[in-house]
């Protein structure tokens, strides 16, 4: 007669929450911040929609001190999506084959990086250039 | 005999032990065990069934990270035994458990039978792109064709990966991050002509969807196959494919 009794162990319920998972966890919560922040611009769009007087409403809500605040903390989670975004790029894609030899991973996390680094900041001169032409 | 070999000191291992026939659920067994600088947390396991109980179960083969039978977790960590060293883990007692997100047969030893029947369902041999007779010759292949899958065909099926996926934990139906990588071993092979048979096995949220890239199977990996990798680029296939599907007709397995 067959003693198989397998036993079934469950999951711990706070995975997420530890080593070495929680920078996982981080990550996809940094993809909030950046939900926030898009919801942040639509209402912007929204106000400037509805016309001047909510436009200033939504203008002196975001010169607040709180506002400053929670952009900040934005920004930070951004950056860090934008991070972690670019190192999980490598694992979406087939292997690069340069020469007959595989590209690093950190090579191609790197290059994403920087040509990431140069579109924001072309964007920002872009941006400020309109700002003072104006 | 070199002073590294001879057992001077000794370290505490605590094994959760399962035995079906007497034990309602996994329990904790304390065990002291000499050790000298060279020794596993295998030859540990080892020592205790040679000389303290002679009823504890674990599986093992080749000793030298080869054949992918000694996975356990170790102090939560999955890891290969054969390949971990109780120097690096002294003083303090280690935790040895079976492997996480698997059931347990029997103290280390866990249920296979799921693992083995989702690599058969991945169509695990090279089917030829074009039928060629054996006095043609060998299909070739460059250098550069054979780096696009080695490094997955370097899968010893340790199951490593599986313990440390979550996603696995919570859907044991997840095709997982080791048949992925031997999927990529074959569809990413200039000689194999099988990637659609493939494909038609992973969509779904029991195929790659399932995958939320935590990543952390490429990190436990003992062979550095990166299965993450081989997961998440067939995403992308899964989804052409599905667009695909609707200009070009399909053959059958």
């Amino acid at each position: 007669m067959s003693e198989r009794r397998p036993f079934h162990r469950p999951q711990p319920r706070h995975w997420w929450a530890h080593k070495p998972y929680l920078a996982y966890t981080v990550r996809e919560l940094s993809g909030v911040a950046v939900a926030v922040y898009g919801a942040i611009l639509l209402a912007g769009l929204i106000c400037l929609w509805r016309g001047p007087e909510a436009y200033a409403v939504y203008r002196r809500i975001l010169s607040s001190d709180a506002a400053f605040a929670v952009h900040l903390v934005l920004l930070a989670a951004m950056l860090w999506h934008v991070l972690t975004w670019f190192q999980i790029l490598p694992k979406t894609m087939p292997k690069l084959i340069l020469r007959g030899r595989p590209v690093p991973q950190r090579q191609v996390t790197a290059i994403a990086l920087l040509v990431a680094m140069v579109c924001s900041a072309a964007l920002l001169v872009v941006v400020v250039a309109i700002g003072v032409t104006s | 005999m070199s002073d590294a070999t001879i057992p001077s000191k000794s370290i505490e291992l605590r094994v959760l032990r399962y035995r079906p026939a007497s034990d309602r659920e996994p329990v904790l067994v304390s065990y002291r065990v000499a050790y000298s600088d060279d020794m596993s947390v295998l030859q540990a396991l080892q020592s205790i069934k040679d000389t303290q109980d002679g009823s504890l179960s674990f599986r093992w083969s080749c000793r030298m990270a080869v054949c992918g039978s000694c996975g356990m977790m170790i102090n939560g960590e999955p890891k290969l035994a054969c390949n971990t060293f109780v120097r690096d883990l002294a003083p303090d007692a280690v935790i040895i458990e079976p492997l996480q997100n698997f059931p347990i047969e029997r103290d280390l030893v866990v249920t296979v039978g799921d693992f083995v029947k989702k690599i058969e369902s991945i169509y695990p041999y090279i089917i030829p792109k074009v039928a060629k007779p054996v006095e043609d010759g060998a299909h070739l292949q460059t250098p550069a064709q054979m780096a696009a899958y080695e490094s997955f065909s370097d899968c010893i099926n340790c199951m490593l990966c599986y313990a440390a996926c979550p996603q696995f934990g919570a859907n044991p139906d997840f095709i997982g991050p080791g048949a992925m990588a031997l999927l990529q071993r074959y569809n990413g092979d200039s000689r194999d002509g099988g990637r659609q048979f493939r494909l038609d096995q992973i969509h779904g949220e029991d195929g790659v969807w399932a995958c939320t890239a935590v990543g952390i199977c490429s990190e436990v990996c003992p062979k550095q196959v990166d299965p993450a990798n081989a997961v998440n680029q067939n995403k992308t296939n899964s989804a052409l494919d599905f667009f695909l599907h609707y200009v070009q007709p399909r053959s059958q397995p």
